[in-house]
């Protein structure tokens, strides 16, 4: 899910930086240091959208750096465990398959997926269910719940599961 | 918020942090990045390249999963679902999944009925319709 929410930070910033535009510059080293990282807590920082508060500058002994506290408004994409979500598949093996919801991936175990579908292989490997009505490749857009996720230090990983009611292959919008 | 272990998302517990932040639809991501990519074009002949993998990723997922285009809808879906004291976090998983039925909706978002909130089926089914009207009218 994407969050709307305040996060804060301690700016360090070089003296070259001062004057006039010294506010500038604070936000455009924030959007360049923060965007596209990600911790467990908060999840992918997607991008910064507002600055609530620049907190009075700290100059550090020695150096002639400055720390200020800055307070931002960002997205955010978090997975939690237990949600639902659509997800575009990238990959498929005898495995299971891989699939993304944004900057998370997403893996599908074939224990995850229903008994009745099956793994073909070939060009275009894919599940298929035995009449053929349904079938998961890549591009494939599928609705999953997630089961578990994994952080580690840039990056999360989730695992999913199609074997619930209301889950699997989304109808194909054009013609629903 | 108390260990990872905690977490689960179809009894609502998120965290303290997010359970109080602003949860996004897809629809509203999507407003906000375009907007934000509209600014970049016009400072910077290559916008692609100043922006994060992890932008690129969710601008092109929240595109294709809008379910929503205009913004004159995104804003009708919020307030309708307003109306029916959902969490922040179940209002959005609502108004990204568009179920159809009221055993989906529950299926979605477990929550509306563990809550001890009185969401009975009968105003689930209001609320669904209500929703595929914009989607119609849209």
């Amino acid at each position: 899910m994407f969050f709307h929410i305040v996060l804060e930070r301690n700016m360090q910033l070089h003296p070259r930086y001062f004057g006039r535009n010294l506010r500038d510059n604070l936000v455009s080293k924030l959007m360049k240091d923060v965007e596209g990282t990600c911790s467990g807590r908060h999840g992918f920082v997607v991008a910064v959208t507002g600055i609530e508060n620049i907190g009075k500058g700290l100059i550090r002994d020695g150096t002639g750096f400055v720390t200020f506290p800055v307070k931002y408004q960002c997205v955010v994409f978090r997975p939690f465990k237990g949600e639902i979500l659509e997800a575009v598949v990238t990959m498929v093996n005898k495995m299971g398959f891989f699939a993304e919801a944004g900057p998370v991936q997403i893996f599908v175990s074939n224990h995850l997926i229903p008994d009745d579908m099956e793994f073909q292989s070939g060009d275009m490997p894919n599940y298929t269910t035995s009449d053929g009505s349904v079938k998961i490749q890549k591009d494939s857009e599928v609705r999953l719940k997630i089961m578990g996720t994994r952080v580690d230090a840039t990056e999360i990983f989730c695992i999913g599961t199609i074997k619930d009611d209301f889950l699997g292959v989304i109808n194909d919008p054009a013609t629903a | 918020m108390s260990g990872e272990e905690e977490e689960n998302a179809a009894e609502l517990k998120i965290g303290d942090d997010f359970l109080k932040a602003k949860c996004l639809m897809n629809c509203e991501v999507s407003l906000i990045l375009e907007h934000k990519y509209e600014q970049l074009q016009q400072t910077s002949d290559d916008p692609m390249n100043q922006v994060s993998q992890v932008f690129e990723k969710s601008l092109q997922y929240v595109k294709r999963f809008s379910r929503y285009k205009n913004p004159d809808a995104v804003r009708q879906v919020r307030e309708i679902l307003a109306r029916y004291q959902l969490a922040e976090f179940e209002l959005c998983v609502l108004g990204n999944l568009c179920p159809e039925t009221v055993e989906e909706a529950i299926a979605m978002v477990p929550s509306i009925k563990t809550r001890g909130r009185a969401q009975d089926d009968e105003a689930i089914e209001k609320m669904l319709n209500d929703l595929s009207l914009i989607k119609k009218f849209e």
